[in-house]
């Protein structure tokens, strides 16, 4: 299965970041970068950070980001570049060799972003704590991908604009993300290799959206608040699926008030080799 | 405003500068951006700022740098450095307007003296030049012109390098009227939504207007850029300076200006490009006798009454030579199609579905081809039982990677043959989408017509590049269809694994047609059908 090749591939790049970051001499530098709003027009914004603590969450109005970066300077450089309508912040390798045998602390990226500017927001991390809360920022569309993360995203307000879609690439991971319901999104994606994934569909949802979920080894932990019409419809190998509150009808899991719901979204879930609970929110 | 009010201001502006300093007014530039960073032996602070100004003091090393270059020395640990950390502690919290005045407001310790006092002036002054912009203001009866300059050092190098130009800007600011807004050495923008009252003057600057200016634009030495919806409800003038982008409206029109000395470089310009022209009109005229003359002569000896039939004679077996190869083609096509067409489907459906990873697979395959084949036949020589599977292997393993390419080929050549029928393109009515034959054929029409175009257009003289150019677009067109089939071929196992290929799903395409749900919609049939039973059992 395709996942689970990406899984395993994702978890051997990872080994062979982490193992690097974890035995590197390192010569620690303070970075503190912000940037003032200039206009209000849409800009596309790239995070990349390969190891380390992520946070992300939106911040006081006026500046565009600002960031706080703890890095190793004799592997990474910063990088806060903007041009036209792209921000380009995190750190990037210089590819400089390892010592072995030091080493203690990781680096870390405190990131705040623009409250209230249309934004695309590409996060690529990889072997990283993350602690994200989007909440409030007016996304268009997101594209999240990660390695071996512990990752937590928070959509903690709803969001301002519609999002035409949402995408979640995990690689080996342990991942959790809350009120996706705020996330405003027509489409959400999630592709997860090997881990444990917690999508929380709590939240204030604006529009009927569709869910696609290409899930790898692992448990998968559906979390869908009462009231919420949902349509499962699972194909995949060796699955075992608790879908307590859901009736079978013809190819699919529905919820009870699927007819008569408000709002309704329809998950199609792929996996093979793990568990799938689906567990209701009041 | 009369206009020899603006021009005596301007002229009159660096002497007005030096003696009535009280005219000018001291403002602190935005801080667009800033970087403070701390290391092991580095404290960097980076700012840029409006009007595209950039700051950057660094101490390293024992050395601060000032914008790259040294401006002096001191002792790690001393208290000049102590200064700079705790400047920038405060730094790190603080941004625009704050940000700028903590750090002019900055200035030199008094516990430090001599050389490092020296040094740390030279910081402070560093910051307030680069923080500072100044704006004058300059009022008459009936008019008022406001200016804000870069910097002081901006203001003098243009007075002092403008001789060679006042008649350029005479020219430029002849019969302005009213209100100016005068920038000097600073990029200016009229975002979308505001206005500027009044005539607007950039000089030495970048101008990107997408608002409105109620009244004249006049660029000297910079560039202006008009977004959509922008308005310019006066003239545009621009005198040494360039339009780079024209998508907004200019009620009175563009008025470009230059320089004599830009006027006697563009004439000589144009003289120098009249001549080129000359030059290469007689070298073509040459060129085209030389081909003329040769397309007449025999290739060993001079004059042949068949010689202008020959390029048709070559042009015509060509084409003929194409034909036979589609025939061929088609001919081998409809085999497949009637031995294989379950594979034939796999393989034309996955080249389909996944063009990129089959063409990326296909390329992959043919550069391994030959290491395969050789190693494959080193492997099993190396062994008694292996050597006579060795003597099979070393012919048939080319035979089946070209069976492969065919195949591949001919599955995209269905493709292309579906493509057609369902597009409008002429002569292509006879291709019947449900006959997989008629489609083979049809496509390889499809991709081998650039070669046969090519093969039409050299009958005619002198399309002898044009007829290059097809040769190499029908070569790309059959290099990236042998990629995606044979890449196709690999991927589905030669057609036995349909895991890359998605068929046609009706449910899909109707959901996606109606943008609703399939099933909602048959719920609906069934019960509207249910109603009308009612009510008929009712009647």
């Amino acid at each position: 299965m395709t996942t689970m090749r990406k899984a395993l591939s994702v978890a051997v790049i990872m080994a062979a970041v982490v193992a690097p970051t974890l035995l590197a001499a390192q010569s620690w530098r303070d970075v503190t970068m912000s940037r003032q709003i200039e206009d209000n027009r849409e800009v596309r914004v790239l995070v990349e950070y390969a190891a380390g603590r992520l946070t992300v969450r939106p911040t006081a109005e006026g500046l565009l980001y600002s960031m706080n970066l703890h890095y190793d300077e004799d592997r990474f450089e910063p990088v806060a570049d903007f041009s036209g309508d792209r921000l380009r912040l995190g750190v990037e390798s210089i590819g400089r060799s390892f010592n072995v045998g030091r080493g203690k602390q990781s680096g870390e990226l405190d990131l705040e972003l623009a409250r209230g500017i249309p934004m695309e927001l590409d996060l690529e991390f990889g072997a990283v704590r993350a602690d994200i809360d989007l909440g409030g920022l007016a996304l268009t569309a997101l594209d999240l991908s990660t390695g071996a993360s512990q990752s937590t995203i928070d959509i903690s307000e709803p969001n301002s604009v519609v999002m035409s879609a949402a995408r979640f690439e995990i690689g080996a991971a342990e991942f959790e993300v809350r009120h996706l319901g705020n996330l405003n999104a027509e489409f959400i994606e999630v592709d997860a290799g090997v881990g444990q994934v917690t999508l929380d569909f709590t939240g204030r949802w604006q529009r009927d959206a569709r869910v696609s979920i290409d899930m790898g080894l692992g448990a998968l932990e559906l979390r869908i608040p009462e009231g919420l019409g949902v349509r499962l419809r699972k194909d995949g190998f060796l699955v075992s699926l608790d879908s307590e509150g859901l009736v079978k009808r013809g190819g699919a899991y529905y919820s009870l008030d699927w007819d008569d719901a408000d709002r309704k979204i329809t998950i199609d879930l792929d996996a093979a080799f793990g568990s799938v609970v689906v567990e209701w929110v009041r | 405003m009369p206009k020899h009010l603006f021009r005596n201001a301007l002229t009159a502006f660096g002497l007005a500068f030096l003696v009535t300093t009280t005219a000018v007014e001291a403002q602190l530039r935005d801080v667009v951006s800033k970087e403070v960073a701390v290391g092991r032996s580095e404290a960097t602070l980076r700012l840029e700022l409006s009007g595209n100004g950039t700051l950057e003091i660094t101490f390293e090393d024992g050395m601060v740098l000032i914008d790259g270059e040294s401006v002096g020395v001191f002792e790690p640990g001393d208290q000049l450095e102590a200064a700079w950390w705790s400047l920038l502690g405060q730094a790190r919290s603080l941004d625009d307007g704050e940000l700028a005045l903590m750090l002019s407001d900055w200035s030199v310790p008094a516990e430090l003296a001599g050389e490092l006092a020296d040094l740390a002036q030279e910081v402070d002054r560093a910051l307030e030049d680069a923080l500072s912009s100044f704006d004058v203001t300059v009022r008459s009866d009936d008019a008022t012109v406001s200016m804000s300059i870069g910097d002081e050092g901006s203001l003098l190098q243009l007075l002092l390098n403008s001789t060679s130009r006042l008649g350029l800007m005479q020219q430029a600011l002849s019969g302005l009227g009213g209100d100016f807004a005068l920038h000097i050495d600073e990029d200016v923008d009229v975002p979308e939504g505001t206005t500027v009252d009044g005539t607007l003057v950039v000089i030495q600057g970048n101008v990107r207007i997408g608002g409105e200016v109620d009244g004249d634009v006049v660029v000297v030495d910079g560039t202006l850029e008009l977004l959509e919806r922008s308005r310019v409800r006066g003239a545009v003038r621009l005198a040494d300076a360039r339009l780079v982008r024209n998508l907004g409206t200019v009620d009175d029109g563009l008025l470009y200006l230059l320089d004599e000395e830009r006027v006697l470089e563009t004439e000589i310009r144009r003289e120098i490009r009249e001549e080129l022209q000359d030059e290469l009109r007689s070298q073509l005229r040459r060129e085209l006798r030389e081909v003329t003359r040769l397309e007449f002569s025999d290739d060993d000896d001079g004059f042949s009454l068949m010689a202008p039939f020959r390029s048709v004679f070559r042009g015509v077996g060509e084409l003929f030579k194409n034909l036979i190869s589609i025939l061929v083609l088609g001919l081998l096509g409809a085999g497949a199609v009637a031995f294989a067409g379950t594979k034939v489907d796999t393989i034309a459906e996955t080249a389909r579905s996944a063009p990129g990873r089959s063409a990326m697979v296909g390329l992959a395959g043919s550069l391994l081809l030959i290491p395969v084949w050789i190693l494959g036949a080193i492997a099993l020589s190396v062994s008694i039982i292996g050597i006579p599977v060795a003597v099979v292997w070393l012919p048939l393993f080319p035979l089946a990677a070209c069976a492969a390419g065919v195949m591949g080929y001919l599955a995209v050549a269905r493709n292309t043959g579906e493509w057609l029928a369902d597009s409008e393109y002429p002569w292509t009515g006879w291709i019947r989408k449900s006959n997989h034959i008629y489609t083979i054929f049809g496509g390889l029409f499809g991709l081998m017509f650039a070669y046969m175009a090519a093969n039409v257009v050299s009958i005619v003289p002198f399309l002898g590049f044009l007829a290059g150019l097809l040769v190499f677009a029908g070569s790309i067109v059959t290099f990236f269809a042998i990629q995606i089939g044979f890449g196709a071929v690999i991927l589905t196992r030669a057609g036995k694994r349909p895991e890359w290929s998605t068929p046609y799903d009706a449910d899909a395409a109707w959901e996606e047609a109606m943008e609703g749900d399939i099933e909602d919609v048959e719920a609906d049939v069934e019960g509207a059908t249910a109603e009308a039973q009612g009510d008929d059992d009712d009647a």
